[in-house]
C-alpha cells in the first residue's frame, strides 16, 4: 500500500511541475488548453494526500481524539453521543483539509473542485478514495477511539466484537 | 455538502443499502436485527443507543441501523435519517394500547423530506403472542392504506421465532433496487 501510494505521488509530483511549465505562459494558454482542467484536478488531489498524511492533521486527529475517548466503551451498543462526535470530527476533518487546501493553492474554489470531484470519480486514486471515506464510516470511527483508548490505558484491544458486529472487514 | 458527504454518496451509489429501523420503544427492534443475522436472543435489554449490523444479501450490503425507540430517544431519530434507503418500522401487535401513538410517530416520520425517496417496511410484530392484531388489522390501525408518498408493504412477523422476517427484508431490498437501478 505505501509502495503504490508513493508511485502515485510520484505521478502527481510530475503533474506539478506540469503545470507549472503552463502556468509561466499566462493563463490566458492555461484555459485554452484542452485539458487544463485535468491538471488543475490532480493538483487538488496531489495536495489533497499530502494534507492527509501530514504530521499536521495526525495532531489535529491526535487531539480530538484526547478530548472525546472517554465517552467510548467496548461494547457493541453505541451511545447516541458517538453519533454527535462523529458529526464534530467529520466537520473538523472537512474544514481543516478546505483550509489547507486554500492555503496551498492559489484562488481555490471548493464548490468548484465538489463538482469536479463528481465528474472526475474514476480518476481519484482508489487509497485516497479509501482514507478519505475512512472518515465518515461509523464503525471505523468507533474502532479508532477503541483503539486510542485502549492504548491511552494500556490495554489490549478486544477485537472480537469488531470481527462480530462486521464480519465483512474480518480480514482487515 | 462537504467534501466527505459527497464522496460518500458517490460511494453509497454501488452496492450499499442503508436501513433505518424505527418504532416505539418494546417493539421488537433489536431482536429482529439480531435474529436476522442469526445472533443469540436471548438477552435482549431496552437500547438506549443504537445498533449497527452489517449484513450481505442478494449482492447486497445492507447496513441496518436500529435506534433506541423510548420516548425520550425519539428526538434523536432524526440524526440517523440521512441517506436511508429503507425504513423499517416496527411495530408490537400486542400492544394496542399504543396503537395511535404508534400511527403517530410513523406519520410524522414520513413527513421527513430526508426520508421522503425511502422505501417503508411495516414488520407487524410478535405474532407469536396470544392477543397480537393481525397484519390487516396493524395496517388499518396504523392507516398504512393512506400512505401515498412512500413504496410501502406490511409483514406480520414473529422476531422469536423469526417467522417471515426474510419475506420482509426481502420484499424491501427488491423494492430498493429497483429504485436504484431506474435512477442508473
Amino acid at each position: 500500500m505505501l509502495g503504490r501510494m508513493a508511485s502515485s505521488m510520484a505521478k502527481i509530483k510530475n503533474g506539478v511541475t506540469e503545470d507549472k511549465a503552463k502556468e509561466e505562459n499566462g493563463e490566458i494558454f492555461l484555459e485554452i488548453v484542452g485539458n487544463s482542467q485535468d491538471g488543475e484536478f490532480d493538483i487538488i488531489i496531489g495536495h489533497l494526500q499530502d494534507i492527509i498524511i501530514d504530521e499536521e492533521f495526525l495532531a489535529l486527529q491526535h487531539s480530538f481524539m484526547d478530548e472525546h475517548y472517554h465517552y467510548f466503551e467496548d461494547v457493541e451498543e453505541n451511545k447516541l453521543i458517538y453519533t454527535d462526535i462523529q458529526k464534530k470530527y467529520t466537520e473538523l476533518v472537512e474544514k481543516h483539509i478546505e483550509t489547507q487546501l486554500e492555503m496551498r493553492i492559489p484562488h481555490f474554489d471548493m464548490t468548484k473542485f465538489l463538482q469536479l470531484l463528481e465528474s472526475k470519480k474514476s480518476e481519484i486514486p482508489e487509497e485516497i478514495f479509501e482514507i478519505l471515506l475512512s472518515f465518515t464510516d461509523f464503525l471505523t470511527f468507533k474502532q479508532m477511539f477503541l483503539d486510542y483508548k485502549a492504548d491511552k490505558e494500556g490495554l489490549v484491544p478486544d477485537l472480537g466484537g469488531l470481527i462480530i458486529s462486521s464480519p465483512f472487514d474480518a480480514s482487515r | 455538502m462537504g467534501l466527505l458527504s459527497i464522496l460518500k454518496k458517490m460511494k453509497q451509489k454501488e452496492k450499499d443499502v442503508r436501513l433505518l429501523m424505527l418504532g416505539l420503544d418494546n417493539a421488537g427492534k433489536t431482536t429482529i436485527l439480531k435474529k436476522f443475522i442469526g445472533e443469540d436472543i436471548t438477552t435482549i435489554s431496552p437500547t438506549f443507543g443504537f445498533n449497527i449490523k452489517t449484513v450481505e444479501h442478494k449482492g447486497l450490503k445492507l447496513n441496518i441501523w436500529d435506534v433506541g425507540g423510548q420516548k425520550s430517544l425519539r428526538s434523536y431519530w432524526r440524526n440517523y435519517f440521512e441517506s436511508t434507503d429503507g425504513l423499517i418500522w416496527v411495530v408490537d401487535s400486542a400492544d394496542s394500547r399504543r396503537l395511535e401513538d404508534c400511527k403517530k410517530e410513523l406519520h410524522s416520520l414520513l413527513k421527513e423530506e430526508r426520508l421522503a425517496s425511502a422505501t417503508l417496511l411495516v414488520f407487524a410484530n410478535k405474532q407469536d403472542l396470544p392477543g397480537a392484531l393481525s397484519g390487516v388489522e396493524i395496517m388499518k390501525a396504523l392507516g398504512l392504506e393512506h400512505i401515498k408518498t412512500h413504496h410501502w408493504q406490511i409483514q406480520a412477523c414473529s422476531a422469536v421465532t423469526g417467522e417471515n422476517l426474510l419475506d420482509g427484508i426481502n420484499w424491501m431490498t427488491t423494492d430498493i433496487s429497483s429504485r436504484i437501478f431506474t435512477m442508473d
